[in-house]
């Protein structure tokens, strides 16, 4: 089955930081999502990973009535937000949550699996 | 630039409507689709399945905690999303506007920050 694993975590812990903590944070994570990318892949050669901006850059659409109504931020007003998400083709459920356990944000966020409808 | 145009609508409005009415809704997205791959912005898009089928995986002092549900009790959840390549948020948000959900739902557009499929 395809999966999303959709990943969420709060944004604004990187607001906080300063640049040299943020670098710092950046350095000691990054070995991990490599290698939580290498699995992933491992998994499924046609893996697909896209990391979304930060959700300050965001707009949202509405159309009501016709008219279309746009607006600065993100959509949701909670605290983790949508920064990225895996698509992965998968043999069961539990793949996947072995999967999203090693997707270093599990650790400070949360990744939610959804299949994917496939018509 | 990449864009992900994220829908996010009310699950159970999707789940009162007739078969015949989803065909026409469906028939409205393939129709975007259509438009958006002739002028050569669709870079992709999927459904997700109901959030009746989402797992939520995190990671907390070491412990795996996985629940049953999104990540999120809101109203209006992620159903699904579209990936646009166009020359500014802008134009993004002219296809976004376009997507059926918007009309009762909303659409977040966010830039792309960086696709490790293409790295």
């Amino acid at each position: 089955m395809l999966y999303a694993l959709l990943v969420y975590a709060d944004q604004t812990r990187w607001g906080e930081m300063s640049e040299e903590e943020a670098a710092a944070a950046r350095a000691e994570s990054m070995p991990r999502w490599i290698a939580a990318f290498e699995e992933l892949e491992r998994a499924d050669p046609n893996k697909q990973g896209i990391e979304l901006d930060a959700a300050t850059e965001a707009k949202v659409v509405r159309v009501r009535h016709g008219e279309r109504v746009v607006t600065d931020g993100p959509f949701a007003e909670t605290k983790e937000l949508i920064g990225g998400l895996f698509l992965t083709r998968l043999p069961d459920l539990d793949e996947a949550i072995r999967l999203a356990s090693i997707v270093p944000a599990a650790e400070y966020g949360s990744i939610e699996i959804r299949p994917v409808v496939e018509r | 630039m990449q864009f992900m145009a994220l829908i996010y609508a009310d699950e159970g409005a999707w789940e009162t409507l007739t078969d015949e009415e989803r065909q026409s809704v469906y028939a409205r997205y393939q129709s975007l689709a259509e438009d958006a791959r002739a002028a050569g912005v669709m870079r992709g898009g999927d459904e997700l399945a109901s959030t009746r089928d989402a797992t939520t995986v995190r990671i907390r002092e070491g412990q795996t905690l996985v629940v049953d549900g999104p990540y999120a009790e809101t109203k209006e959840r992620l159903g699904g999303y579209f990936l646009f390549e166009c020359a500014s948020i802008d134009e993004a948000v002219d296809w976004a506007a376009r997507i059926p959900a918007a009309e009762h739902g909303a659409v977040e557009v966010r830039p792309v920050y960086f696709d490790p499929a293409e790295a």
